[in-house]
């Protein structure tokens, strides 16, 4: 979603005040949440990543929304290995405490 | 005649003698003789009557003994044929009860089966999440400790490799 037009058509519309423009804004507030929410990653991984890593997983995420994404990193030694990244609604998880948990499921 | 005189035979008397004679076999005949014919005739038709029904009562006996008889025999027949169709039937009854008995005996073997090989299945089962559990838990505490910075790199490579496809 391109940011100048959204700004450009929230201030049309303060300006004008359509007959339900209170809505309108309200339903563009939430089309707006939700295109951030799918343009941003949260990286969680057992032990940091380097900036080289980070910069590859950067580009993964921007090819695979094909746009700017947001990334946040994290570590989390729970995951005991691997890395996990919660992109929108997609999750890629490929730690390895996912993976004993599939297996244990599997038993 | 004159032979008659000779003799000493008196004509008149013999003539009155003889009617006397006549007329006391007359009276002797009708009195006497004639009931008593008459009587042993009566006992004779009265015999003879008796000796009838005898042999009539004999018939009807010997008709009513063959008669018995044959009810008799019957009645036998029948009752022969009750005890034989009741032992018929109490040997089906018996065969089918066997029958029945067979067929719960292999039903409640059929069902012990079962129930042991749903333990059996329910114990593996529970044998194997166990070992699962174990598995994976020994696994998860000492995986954080063998894992290199290749494993680490591999891995987080692997991910990124999935996010770029």
């Amino acid at each position: 979603m391109d940011a100048d037009r959204v700004r450009q058509a929230v201030r049309l519309l303060i300006e004008k005040k359509p007959r339900g423009y209170h809505g309108i804004l309200q339903h563009l507030q939430r089309l707006v949440k939700l295109d951030e929410a799918s343009r941003s990653a949260r990286v969680e991984s057992a032990v940091a990543l380097t900036e080289a890593q980070q910069q590859s997983v950067r580009e993964s995420l921007v090819r695979l929304k094909g746009g700017e994404v947001t990334v946040e990193f994290a570590e989390n030694a729970g995951l005991i290995g691997g890395m996990r990244v919660k992109v929108g609604d997609d999750v890629f998880d490929g730690s390895v405490k996912t993976r004993l948990a599939s297996l244990s499921d599997s038993f | 005649m004159e032979l008659l005189d000779n003799l000493g035979v008196d004509g008149p008397k013999l003539i009155a003698q003889l009617i006397n004679f006549g007329i006391v076999l007359f009276v002797l005949w009708w009195f006497a003789y004639k009931p008593v014919l008459e009587m042993l005739e009566n006992r004779r038709q009265k015999i003879a009557k008796s000796m009838d029904e005898a042999e009539q009562i004999k018939a009807e006996l010997a008709e009513t003994q063959a008669e018995r008889d044959k009810v008799m025999a019957e009645a036998n027949a029948k009752a022969e044929k009750l005890i034989a169709d009741a032992k018929e039937a109490a040997k089906q009854v018996g065969e089918a009860e066997g029958q029945r008995a067979v067929k719960q005996a292999e039903e409640i073997i059929r069902k012990a089966r079962e129930a042991t090989e749903a333990d059996r299945e329910k114990m593996m089962a529970e044998l194997k999440a166990e070992i699962g559990r174990l598995v994976v838990e020994t696994t998860a505490k000492v995986s954080g400790k063998v894992l290199t910075a290749e494993d680490q790199q591999r891995l987080i490579d692997e991910t990124n490799k999935e996010l770029a496809a």
